[in-house]
């Protein structure tokens, strides 16, 4: 069976298969190695036959093809209401297919079904919320994305991605040495703006552990710093572990479930090494969703829960707001027209609207806030979720659907727009770059380090 | 003095008087220098698309690409390299002001040079503000950070005498430390300033002579007792103070004196916006500002 020597079945397994990858502009010779790719269509059908739920089973079999859920996609209003943007269509036509093939798909049908999968799907999970029979697209389709997957028919990003985690135990090319050491310099450049600050590292039975993306290591080390700071402000008893920082799950996106498992297992064991009362994850939606939402069961974890109490970093800012142990200068808070993104992974699948409205109701001035066209729930992908941002091939396809969040963040007239998730935040800043509609776009750690009051025993020395 | 220097530039005309004194205290102390160029952000995931700094264009940062802005670096400088005793040049991809830092943190460097803005078209009142990075960097930067925006015709020549601006922090007498081994290493005179800062009276706040001599005569004797006794191997140190505003003075002082160097210490805490004297002093002066902050 045909191997390419980037473009294959096998996973990235070393640091050499990364670089190589990584060399491939464009995934130039990726791609083409895929036309030559092989289905093993014998292992793609035993594995649906041992993989495939009963729920997934059902959702395939009861979808009356109705079309209700065509409207509440955002690739489909985005792509002029195209019917094979329609979600039903979409899946039926990718996995629906192969399980009413028994598997027996060729090359071409596997590369329209990744296209399909990574191009026009981001797994956000609003058409189930439509569906009047409860079917989530989205979920099949991350099914989907491990069987194309196993195949080697991913996108390039998505498979690096993956292997970063296979050998980092992280979505980048951070070490544990990296991580630590970057968190600790750019604590250090703060020392004197907050007497006292610190980054504790590996402090057992600490009240939270603070897990991050490693986006924030390599590109943003301002954002570890604002944690410290912040977590400092509030003088809380926290910790950063020096195994198990990263919270993020590109395997997810990419579809690569052995790698999910070693990723978020490393998480854990993270825990139950330091055992913190919590763990607390940055501001990103699809870091909450591996660790604190599917990870457990990719464990097996028979309660459903990681092995301590794990929240998202919204929801700690807002018990922070609520308690007073942060406290806002009411002349600081945004006077602007402001309006939040919000985040697939923790607010329509993990419920945290009221905690972002609370969070609102601190930093911004009444009257600024100005609510997207839907919302909270309802509300749509950033257009760049499920690993779309990231996947070169389907740059068009992903910038053809900023276009409808483009459009209700325009009518919200709003000049800053809250993203609290990493997604979210390079999403939004794409569309600024590419349809220029003059807005301003933040984390909550940023917009919190302004506004807070601190305390005279960290202010700085005179 | 300095073994290695890095030089954080463009290679365009808006880093070339920063390039200039670089290559000129490369010269002078016969210094490898590294010039670090960075490309900017990049696109999200592993895509190797980055918005290029110099360019604003968006481009592959492809090992070939790569390899092609090094060349350019070593066309833009060749003169430059001829004279130089060793150089490499050096390309990162992020944000600029978190790359230098970077490389700062992993090189062994001694000194780092900047230009003021990377904008070669800018307006007149960006002209009077310095570039995000520069500020950034001079914040964070544990090695001195060498600033030059105008062109210098003093420093070019020779080192004839530093300026070292006192504010009598921790941060100063790292900064006096700093300058006068700078005197010492170049055998130049040091001439050690101070500002009796009146700039409350453009809001309405009357000083009173007697207050501003009684500053001065304070600062006199700060000066004689914190560093005129570590100035004993410097050719010929000179103390003055003046009542004014500081950057005001400081800029007109290095004119009067032909100063060959500015040192002047930076404070975190000092604000990163238009109006701190470091930032004036540095847009303002003819001669190089190295900046130190701890």
């Amino acid at each position: 069976m045909y191997s390419g020597k980037l473009c294959s079945k096998e996973p990235v397994k070393t640091k050499e298969q990364l670089q190589a990858l990584l060399k491939d502009t464009r995934g130039k010779t990726y791609y083409k190695e895929m036309q030559n790719l092989e289905v093993d269509t014998d292992l793609l059908w035993k594995t649906i036959q041992t993989t495939l739920n009963s729920r997934i089973k059902t959702w395939l079999e009861i979808c009356s093809r109705c079309g209700i859920c065509a409207e509440s996609c955002f690739l489909y209003l985005a792509n002029d209401k195209d019917p094979t943007q329609i979600p039903s269509y979409k899946i039926q036509s990718t996995l629906g297919e192969i399980i009413k093939r028994k598997g027996d798909v060729d090359n071409a049908f596997m590369q329209t079904a990744m296209e399909t999968t990574w191009g026009k799907c981001t797994c956000c999970n609003r058409c189930a919320m439509y569906c009047p029979n409860g079917i989530d697209t989205g979920v099949m389709f991350s099914y989907l994305r491990g069987l194309l997957y196993q195949q080697g028919f991913v996108p390039l990003e998505m498979k690096i991605g993956a292997g970063m985690h296979r050998i980092y135990y992280a979505q980048m090319d951070i070490t544990d040495e990296d991580f630590i050491d970057t968190f600790e310099w750019i604590v250090e450049e703060y020392e004197k703006d907050y007497q006292g600050l610190k980054v504790p590292v590996d402090v057992k039975n600490a009240d939270i552990m603070y897990t991050v993306n490693a986006r924030e290591v390599k590109y943003y080390p301002e954002d570890l710093a604002y944690a410290a700071i912040l977590f400092n402000l509030a003088q809380e008893n926290w910790t950063v572990t020096s195994k198990g920082w990263e919270e993020t799950s590109l395997a997810m996106f990419a579809g690569d479930w052995e790698a999910c498992k070693i990723q978020v297992k490393h998480v854990y064991e993270a825990m139950e090494r330091l055992k913190p009362k919590r763990m607390i994850g940055t501001e990103c939606g699809h870091a909450h969703r591996a660790t604190v939402i599917e990870g457990p069961y990719w464990m097996g974890r028979k309660d459903g829960k990681p092995p301590v109490e794990s929240i998202h970093y919204v929801e700690w800012v807002a018990e922070a707001l609520r308690t007073g142990k942060l406290k806002i200068n009411p002349e600081k808070r945004i006077k602007t027209p402001v309006t939040i993104q919000d985040s697939c992974n923790y607010v329509r699948n993990g419920g945290l609207k009221d905690i972002t409205r609370e969070i609102i109701s601190y930093i911004v001035e009444p009257g600024y806030f100005v609510e997207m066209e839907p919302c909270g729930e309802n509300n749509f992908c950033c257009g760049g979720g499920g690993g779309f941002n990231g996947i070169g091939i389907y740059r068009n396809h992903r910038n053809k659907g900023l276009t409808v969040k483009r459009d209700q963040i325009i009518k919200t007239g709003a000049k800053l727009v809250l993203a609290p998730c990493h997604n979210c935040w390079d999403a939004i800043r794409d569309l600024e770059e590419e349809f220029k509609i003059g807005i301003k776009w933040s984390f909550l750690k940023p917009l919190l380090i302004d506004m807070v009051e601190i305390p005279e025993s960290m202010k700085p020395a005179s | 003095m300095f073994k290695t220097i890095l030089l954080a530039a463009s290679a365009d005309h808006a880093c070339d008087n920063a390039a200039k004194s670089a290559f000129r205290l490369a010269d002078l102390t016969n210094a490898h220098i590294t010039v670090f160029h960075v490309l900017g952000m990049p696109a999200h995931g592993f895509s190797q698309e980055v918005i290029d700094v110099k360019t604003g264009e968006k481009v592959e940062a492809s090992e070939e690409y790569i390899s092609w802005v090094k060349e350019e670096i070593k066309i833009y400088y060749a003169k430059q390299f001829e004279k130089t005793k060793s150089f490499d040049i050096k390309i990162a991809v992020g944000m600029p002001y978190r790359e230098i830092l970077r490389e700062i943190k992993n090189g062994r460097y001694d000194i780092v040079t900047l230009g003021g803005t990377s904008k070669e078209k800018i307006s007149v009142y960006k002209k009077h503000m310095l570039g995000s990075t520069v500020l950034r960097v001079a914040k964070a930067s544990p090695i001195p950070v060498m600033v030059l925006c105008r062109p210098s015709s003093s420093f070019l020549k020779n080192i004839s005498s530093i300026l070292f601006c006192a504010d009598f922090s921790k941060e100063s007498d790292a900064a006096f430390n700093f300058a006068a081994n700078l005197a010492k290493f170049f055998n130049c005179n040091l001439d050690i300033f101070n500002v009796a800062d009146i700039s409350p009276v453009f809001s309405k706040n009357i000083i009173e002579q007697d207050e501003i001599d009684s500053q001065i005569s304070a600062a006199y004797k700060k000066i004689e007792e914190k560093y005129i006794p570590h100035t004993k191997n410097i050719i010929k140190t000179v103390a003055n103070v003046c009542e004014g505003i500081p950057y005001v003075e400081i800029v007109k002082y290095a004119r009067e004196k032909n100063s060959s160097l500015i040192v002047i210490a930076h404070h975190n805490k000092e604000n990163e916006n238009f109006g701190s004297n470091m930032e004036q002093i540095i847009v303002r002066s003819a001669s190089p500002v190295i900046s130190i902050n701890k």
